[in-house]
């Protein structure tokens, strides 16, 4: 049925077995460092490229692909993935170096023609220019008697310590918004029903209040935006776009009673201030949240109070 | 994350971290209970194990509302909303459930909102609130506008709202741990932890716990087209029947009628509610013929038969993707939709049509196919969400056990769902079991520490299971994957929308030979069991297997049509017969369980 193919290259890992320490008297003993900088150490394992090539159309995602891939070639090739349409946020990695979600990247879209080498060096830049212009007609070479849309590069979710292949840590950022008490802060009263009838309503808010936070609370938590800040990414103490976003959704929210708080809690030398602006974290928000454009607001909310 | 430590008891363990799994965790910390344990200087010992991370639970992919008799825009009542919910079900529903279901909802809609769910509005600042197939005012009247929504992103406003309070009220989370077992006594009476594998480090643990709530979801995985998130693997249910105990009506799974053509993916019944059309291959309305009067709003059974109907009859059309495929789609018309009105509205709709289709809504049909989406069924729980076994003519409640959200049957959805009434179901008996579980909190056995060794014996046999699969030789020419690929085919021909004997015995043939056989012989291509996701596969394979039996058995014992059953054999509905729960175990025994009956009387159910 389908007469095109198109090959993956991904970067795999495979964590080093941890080695059983259990009978050791030295064992429990922790590290004079904490246990922080262990999170952030880079993991210890086997890396290398594995390349796949499989009968695709052009509409397909990467994450239909992978998903062939498990089925009908290699089932230990591990990614996260879940609802498959974009809403879950657990399929962000990098499709030729741009973090982006794997069940919204169409073949069309990032299939670039075969080109010798990889698309990023072993420092994780990759060159600059327009990527693969026209690239859907693609080329007309195979092996397999297909033509090929040509090549994707996959690797973990960039800045965070990878787990195995395209799985990465991501607690560090999940951990960062919780540090941000990413909950509602009002009354705290709950309503009950007492003789067929609630006792409490709702807050009330209007339509117009709704929309100053309203694409805020979209997020997923993916951490595209993270992977895509160089401040973030590059290693920089920095908590990070998702988290911010997170702080701003309530700040924004009428019914929130703790924005002041909460601009306190992000005038640190790790909160806005270490934002550069690079509004990289824009680029490819799978819900359409103009991240940078919220940088931007939220630093000078901070400012002007 | 993983615990820093596991503790030697629980005092509760929560299976599932998506709405029915969160509001319980959420309806236990804010008992009084707990309020006077923490007084008292002592924190609750609770964990909630998911084998996702936070905020990835298929709650999250919910789009159209959460029904509530709140009366924000015109005038309800909680008894109409009670009535549909019954009318809706086939009468097969429990009406003592369905009546605090209808009864609470407004309590708990509006706790969301308090809690932080970004609701839609109305122009006076409350809850907005639209139109949802099945929901009617004056006891079946015209269509009222009960479903309070957020755009069409109710799920994941309301998944992360749950999980933000449980950040506040510090829940313990294992993540992406995969519970393998659930433990009772030797009599069956009562739980006594579960076997957890941690996917991180791949290891197993015995987790021993007074109380047990599964809350894991539904089962679309059976089916090849489904709605459902490729992590709906049935895993509670078939934890359940491991574990020696029954299913609840396992034959009643709602297929959406609006799947985006051969993705599964949802297009949200508020695309219909909003002025969608469907249409057949001449390009008719259909839907007015089958139900005068509601046409595209029909219960979802309804619309979904009536598809099919349209398929059968020659009338369907071609999946524009698949230009030489079968014609087993029909056109879904959004075109007479004001565009901009759409953008606001339906924005998650239009987007994945654009994304997944190719296609323009606001000039092109869509084409749409019934998918898998719900298991009305499930674990038989008490309006308390305590699980029990059907003996004897009874409830024996299993004690400390409990469950809620898709995985349970409370049947307040009876033979169809309502759409709106499953967040509904899933943060209001959610909620109740929390609370149910606290009330346990003081119980005799509360504060001991004797931990029953059945734990440890089955995670014993866990760890041998998990050695054999990892040691084998890595040449095994099957995998999970693909064959769980294959049982969603068979599944798909013998039971979805329709069924018969014949369907249903070969399907079952299916799963007793070659399936089962090959899920047997089933061994890990790769040696380390950290981050291996093929382990945790091989496991989902097994339980989507033996819930399949199970769903094929209970279908194959009733012998009607009502709801989401359609016996092409036995057409009618029988109240003289089934007007009952099929209650289903492991070795394929069905017992039934007369339906609740309390203040409406059965009768023909038209729309």
């Amino acid at each position: 049925m389908t007469n095109t193919t198109v090959t993956l290259q991904v970067h795999r890992f495979a964590p080093r077995p941890e080695r059983d320490r259990g009978s050791s008297p030295f064992a429990r003993t922790s590290s004079p460092f904490g246990s922080s900088g262990e999170r952030r150490r880079r993991p210890r394992g086997k890396q290398w490229v594995q390349e796949y090539t499989l009968e695709a159309r052009p509409e397909d995602t990467v994450l239909d692909c992978l998903l062939t891939i498990k089925r009908t070639i290699d089932p230990t090739l591990a990614f996260r993935y879940s609802c498959g349409h974009g809403m879950c946020g657990s399929d962000a990695a990098s499709v030729n170096g741009t973090p982006t979600l794997l069940c919204t990247a169409t073949l069309k879209d990032w299939a670039k023609p075969c080109v010798p080498g990889s698309a990023t060096d072993d420092e994780g830049f990759r060159s600059t220019g327009e990527p693969g212009a026209g690239t859907v007609s693609a080329t007309e070479h195979s092996e397999t008697g297909g033509r090929n849309l040509g090549v994707i590069e996959l690797a973990a979710l960039p800045g965070f310590p990878v787990q195995r292949d395209l799985i990465a840590d991501i607690d560090p950022m999940l951990e960062q918004i919780k540090k941000l008490k990413p909950f509602l802060q009002a009354d705290g009263v709950l309503a009950t029903t007492k003789g067929g009838k609630v006792d409490v309503f709702e807050y009330l808010q209007h339509p117009d209040e709704l929309a100053r936070y309203e694409q805020l609370s979209n997020c997923i938590a993916c951490g595209v935006c993270e992977g895509s800040c160089p401040v973030f990414a590059g290693g920089d103490a920095f908590i990070g776009p998702a988290a911010l976003i997170s702080a701003s959704r309530f700040i924004n929210d009428s019914r929130d009673s703790a924005a002041q708080a909460r601009l306190d809690a992000i005038d640190t030398a790790d909160g806005v201030p270490a934002c550069q602006s690079v509004r990289a974290c824009t680029r490819e928000c799978p819900r359409g949240i103009d991240v940078g454009e919220e940088m931007w607001q939220i630093v000078a909310k901070v400012r002007e109070r | 994350m993983s615990p820093k430590h596991l503790e030697n008891m629980y005092d509760a363990v929560i299976v599932g971290a998506g709405a029915a799994g969160l509001s319980a965790a959420l309806g236990l910390l804010r008992s009084p209970e707990v309020g006077d344990m923490r007084a008292s200087g002592t924190e609750p010992k609770i964990l909630v194990i998911s084998k996702l991370q936070p905020l990835r639970s298929h709650t999250g992919s919910a789009e159209g509302g959460i029904a509530a008799a709140l009366g924000n825009v015109e005038q309800d009542d909680w008894q109409w909303h009670y009535y549909d919910t019954v009318k809706g079900g086939d009468w097969l529903v429990d009406q003592d459930a369905a009546k605090l279901l209808a009864q609470y909802a407004p309590e708990t809609v509006i706790n969301l909102e308090r809690q932080g769910v970004a609701f839609s509005r109305t122009e006076d600042g409350h809850i907005a609130q639209r139109r949802f197939g099945g929901h009617t005012r004056d006891f079946g009247g015209n269509a009222v506008k009960r479903a309070a929504y957020a755009a069409d992103r109710v799920g994941h406003q309301i998944l992360h709202t749950l999980w933000q309070q449980c950040v506040a009220n510090g829940v313990d989370f294992a993540e992406e741990w995969y519970v393998t077992d659930l433990v009772l006594d030797d009599e069956r009476s009562r739980v006594a932890g579960v076997v957890a594998f941690d996917t991180h480090a791949g290891t197993l643990h015995a987790v021993h716990a007074r109380n047990v709530l599964l809350a894991t979801g539904g089962a679309g995985r059976l089916f090849h087209t489904t709605s459902n998130s490729w992590d709906l693997t049935g895993d509670g249910m078939a934890l359940a029947l491991a574990a020696g105990l029954q299913l609840e009506d396992a034959e009643f799974v709602q297929f959406h009628p609006t799947g985006l053509a051969h993705t599964g993916i949802l297009l949200s019944e508020a695309a219909r509610a909003e002025g969608g059309v469907l249409r057949n291959a001449r390009g008719e309305a259909f839907m007015e013929r089958y139900a005068p009067g509601h046409g595209d709003l029909a219960a979802r059974d309804v619309v979904s038969r009536s598809i099919m109907a349209e398929i059968d009859a020659g009338r369907g059309v071609v999946d524009p993707k698949e230009p030489n495929g079968p014609k087993d789609c029909v056109w879904l018309d959004l075109t007479g939709i004001d565009a901009e009105h759409m953008e606001r509205t339906l924005p998650e709709v239009v987007e994945t049509i654009r994304a997944y289709a190719n296609l323009d809504p606001t000039r092109d049909l869509v084409p749409v196919k019934p998918t898998a989406h719900y298991t009305m069924g499930g674990i038989p729980i008490t309006t308390d969400g305590e699980v029990y076994r059907w003996e004897d003519g009874r409830r024996a409640v299993i004690e400390g056990l409990f469950a809620a959200g898709e995985c349970s049957c409370v049947s307040v959805h009876g033979a169809n769902r309502l759409g709106g009434n499953s967040l509904l179901d899933a943060c209001l008996f959610g909620t109740r079991a929390g609370k149910a579980i606290a009330a346990r909190l003081d119980a005799p056995a509360a504060g001991t520490d004797d931990v029953d060794p059945a734990v440890d014996t089955a995670a014993s046999a866990r760890k041998s299971d998990l050695d054999a699969l990892l040691s084998a030789q890595r040449d095994n020419e099957d995998n999970p994957y693909r064959l769980m690929a294959d049982l969603g085919i068979v599944m798909e021909q013998a039971a979805a929308v329709r069924c018969s004997e014949g369907t249903l015995a070969k399907a079952a043939d299916a799963l007793d030979g070659e399936l089962a056989s090959r899920a047997a012989a089933l061994t890990a291509h790769e040696h380390s069991p950290a981050f291996n996701q093929e382990v945790t596969a091989i496991w989902e394979a097994r339980h989507l297997i033996m819930l399949g039996k199970a769903v094929l058995t209970a279908s194959d014992a009733r012998h009607e049509s009502r709801g989401s059953l359609k016996r092409t054999d036995y057409p009618q509905r029988d109240d003289e017969h089934f007007l009952a729960h099929s209650m289903t175990d492991a070795s394929h025994t069905v017992a039934w369980q007369p339906v609740h009956i309390v203040d409406v009387e059965p009768k023909k159910r038209e729309y």
